[in-house]
């Protein structure tokens, strides 16, 4: 279902490439789109029509950056605005602090808890965790459990159901500690006594963060509950956890617009060590089913930063095998060409479906055959005859349907690459790269 | 917990209900006219109007039948307003387009007399819709007393959602029925989990079979039925480790227990609070184990029950009961026909 979304946003996106005038309609088709992606994705409906409403307004005012297309445009600012939403401050320092987690029933602070005293502790820190949760039966097993494993000593006692008394022996106890993170247990926004519990801990622990945890799947009530656990003890940080499955966040993205904070970690899988810090990029490219554009960017400046296209030569509409043989190991090392097509928001370039096949393998295999060209041949692949075929697969240990089924492709990328500068398309990876990460 | 959802509902009756008043009121006026000139009726506007009812039509049932019809331009734009309360109270963007498609199936060349109340006929349609999706309850007593013990009832679902609590509750329901209870400790992945669902079973005083964490589930839950079979024991509640539908190897050992311990129910166990993501799961859940009856967890979260409508929409599978607190008690069978009439009978 998910993958019809972000297909009709990318129909919708195809629709204004190309375009240098602003469409109104096309802009409003658009925004109706990603409406529906930023809806599935549970992204509050309010703040939805709050963002949708920025972005068409700003599409439609702000002025086309020379060289941009409309499609583009309208991307970065889509992007700039989401970006902006969950894009707080959330520096983590490697200084003595305490962090109070709060979240939900189920939502994962235990694990969580877990998993932030194995992060502070690989980098070096001397973590402590105090549970509090004297709800949950086996609540201290399992934190336990996890500490003991990761050789952090947690403090608790199952008997005692004074989740204050508790803390503040905890505190007490690990006074020598560096960074002591206090698991609570769960609750929900309307349970009174509960978030009357958390307000005295966290007056008791002076808690240098209070990081609310969110899972993934939550929906609407996400907005609710943070604004509650908010005004209780003014969250500043949310962390997403059970990124694993299928849930795209969006809660979490409601999450933070109602608490100003930022998302600071992102848990994604069972083990201790399954969690990352928040990247912008990465989440927002989920949220609306895009691919992920910064990481693409990052690693394409990467491998083409290596290889040294020559960019100018292609534009004058000059490609050679010799072209072609560092383009394909560019593209190669940013992983299987299909895959970067798809994460590439470009609905313009369709590229016949024989460009996508060559594998890596085949890939290693015309490198070696090219390896056994001549400069000239290399240079005007018109050269090789069928006795040069016969030398070339000879050498390279190939046989000449290989070197034809070679020449062959080089051939297919000529003419894709010639139709693309006629359609005022550019292939270009270099180009391309820059413009995307200009977005950010 | 449908509360917020009865509210909305009401505010996007009566949203209907007023759309529909102004179309009343607008076609009375010009038809009044035509019934003045009735002989020369121009063709081309009843071609115009094709092939929604024809103004011929609209004009045979308001003069003949007295009656007017419903077109589709009149409550689209109500409709639409209906379908984003919809997705603000959890219900997933898929499901909601089908209610709202089923609302205007329902509405649109309706013919409606003139004296009949625009509510009754707003309303109808809506709770029809609601009901079409929400289908028949489940009565968990009544399938246990019916069935041969012992009953076997195996509970999935994805992490944190609240099987282990379910399982308890559940226990404790059957056990205040007058049935016996045997619970298999089947979670041996998540530390804790095990004295978890000990405590629990030792509150409430029932039997429970655990290994040791990181033992085979199946083998756990075998066992726990081999206990039932020779201690006449009535139901079999297997508790299991969460798991993401993602997981393929997580999904084939939850298939592995349900060849061992072929349970008579399957009970697929997910929260209210849960957006979108909750018809993917529950789908994918369906697909490789089966459910056969659905429990939503953290209904007293303030939650407008949207999950619950989006997940017997996607599985078409009975909502059996209504996790409401954490307590023991705090479970509720869940009856649609009930909910169907909190949400929309009250209207005072």
């Amino acid at each position: 279902m998910l993958d019809n979304l972000s297909t009709s946003l990318k129909d919708a996106l195809k629709k204004l490439a190309g375009k240098t005038v602003i469409d109104r309609a096309a802009v409003d088709e658009l925004v109706k789109d990603l409406q529906r992606a930023l809806i599935s994705s549970d992204v509050n409906v309010k703040l939805v029509m709050e963002l949708s409403k920025a972005i068409r307004t700003r599409s439609l005012d702000e002025q086309l950056p020379k060289g941009t297309n409309v499609r583009e445009h309208v991307l970065r600012i889509v992007y700039q605005e989401l970006v902006r939403l969950v894009w707080a401050s959330t520096d983590v320092k490697l200084e003595p602090q305490t962090i109070l987690m709060a979240g939900l029933q189920g939502s994962g602070k235990t694990t969580t808890t877990a998993k932030l005293a194995r992060y502070f502790q690989k980098k070096g820190m001397k973590v402590g965790v105090i549970c509090a949760d004297t709800f949950r039966p086996g609540a201290y097993d399992q934190i336990s459990t996890l500490c003991a494993k990761i050789n952090v000593p947690c403090f608790g006692n199952p008997q005692e159901k004074d989740a204050l008394k508790i803390t503040r022996e905890g505190l007490e106890h690990q006074k020598d500690l560096e960074l002591i993170i206090v698991d609570t247990q769960g609750r929900h926004a309307l349970e009174e006594d509960l978030i009357g519990e958390i307000i005295q801990l966290n007056t008791l622990t002076k808690a240098t963060h209070r990081w609310l945890v969110i899972d993934a799947a939550l929906g609407q009530q996400a907005s609710e509950q943070a604004r509650r656990f908010h005004e209780a003890i003014d969250i500043d940080g949310v962390i997403i956890t059970k990124m694993d499955g299928t849930a795209k966040g969006g809660g979490a993205l409601s999450a933070v617009a109602e608490t100003k904070s930022g998302i600071v970690f992102i848990g994604s899988g069972e083990t201790i060590e399954d969690l990352e810090r928040f990247d912008p990029d990465g989440f927002i490219s989920r949220l609306l089913g895009m691919g992920d554009l910064k990481a693409l960017a990052e690693r394409a400046e990467e491998a083409i930063k290596a290889e040294n296209v020559d960019v100018n030569a292609m534009m004058k509409g000059k490609f050679t095998l010799r072209d072609m043989y560092t383009q394909l190991e560019a593209l190669n090392k940013m992983g299987p060409l299909k895959q970067i097509m798809g994460m590439l928001p470009m609905g313009s370039m369709q590229l016949p479906d024989g460009v996508y096949d060559v594998t890596s393998t085949k890939m290693v295999r015309y490198r070696i055959i090219m390896d056994s060209m001549t400069p000239a041949e290399l240079d005007d692949p018109a050269l090789i005859s069928s006795s040069r075929m016969q030398r070339i697969a000879r050498g390279a240990g190939a046989t000449p349907d290989e070197v034809r089924e070679l020449l062959k492709y080089f051939k297919m990328m000529q003419r894709t690459l010639k139709g693309l500068r006629g359609g005022g398309g550019k292939f270009n990876m270099q180009r391309l790269m820059k413009r995307f990460s200009g977005m950010q | 917990m449908f509360g917020g959802l009865k509210e909305k509902l009401k505010a996007a009756r009566n949203r209907l209900g007023a759309s529909i008043e102004g179309v009343a009121a607008k076609q009375e006026l010009p038809v009044r006219e035509t019934r003045i000139a009735e002989p020369d009726t121009p063709k081309a506007q009843q071609k115009a109007s094709s092939p929604a009812p024809t103004f011929v039509d609209k004009f045979k049932v308001l003069i003949i039948d007295r009656e007017l019809i419903v077109s589709e331009k009149d409550i689209s734009e109500a409709l639409s307003e209906l379908e984003l309360m919809l997705l603000e109270s959890d219900v997933a963007l898929p499901v909601s387009e089908a209610i709202i498609a089923h609302v205007r199936t329902n509405l649109v060349g309706k013919h409606r007399k003139i004296g009949e109340s625009v509510d009754a006929l707003v309303v109808g349609a809506l709770k029809s819709a609601l009901l079409d999706v929400l289908g028949k309850g489940f009565d968990l007593t009544e399938y246990v007393r019916t069935h041969d013990r012992p009953v076997k009832i195996l509970f999935t679902g994805v992490n944190g959602t609240g099987k282990t609590t379910t399982v308890a509750k559940i226990g404790a329901f059957l056990k205040k029925n007058g049935y016996t209870v045997v619970i298999g400790a089947g979670d041996t992945y998540r530390a804790g989990a095990i004295e978890q669902i000990g405590v629990h079973a030792e509150r409430i005083g029932i039997k429970i079979i655990q290994h040791q964490e990181g033992a085979d589930p199946s083998a756990v839950i075998f066992d726990a039925v081999q206990y039932a079979v020779s201690h006449k024991i009535d139901v079999v509640l297997a508790d299991t480790a969460g798991r993401f539908h993602t997981k393929s190897n997580l999904m084939n050992q939850l298939e592995k227990i349900r060849r061992v311990m072929k349970p008579d129910l399957i009970v697929y166990v997910d929260e209210a609070v849960a957006g979108n993501d909750a018809i993917v799961r529950a789908a994918e859940f369906d697909r490789v184990v089966g459910a056969d009856a659905v429990v939503l967890t953290k209904a007293d979260m303030d939650s407008r029950g949207g999950a619950a409508i989006s997940i017997a929409h996607t599985i078409g599978k009975p909502l059996m009961f209504l996790g409401t607190g954490q307590g023991y008690d705090d479970i509720l069978p869940f009856d649609p026909a009930q909910v169907v009439e909190d949400l929309m009978g009250s209207d005072t």
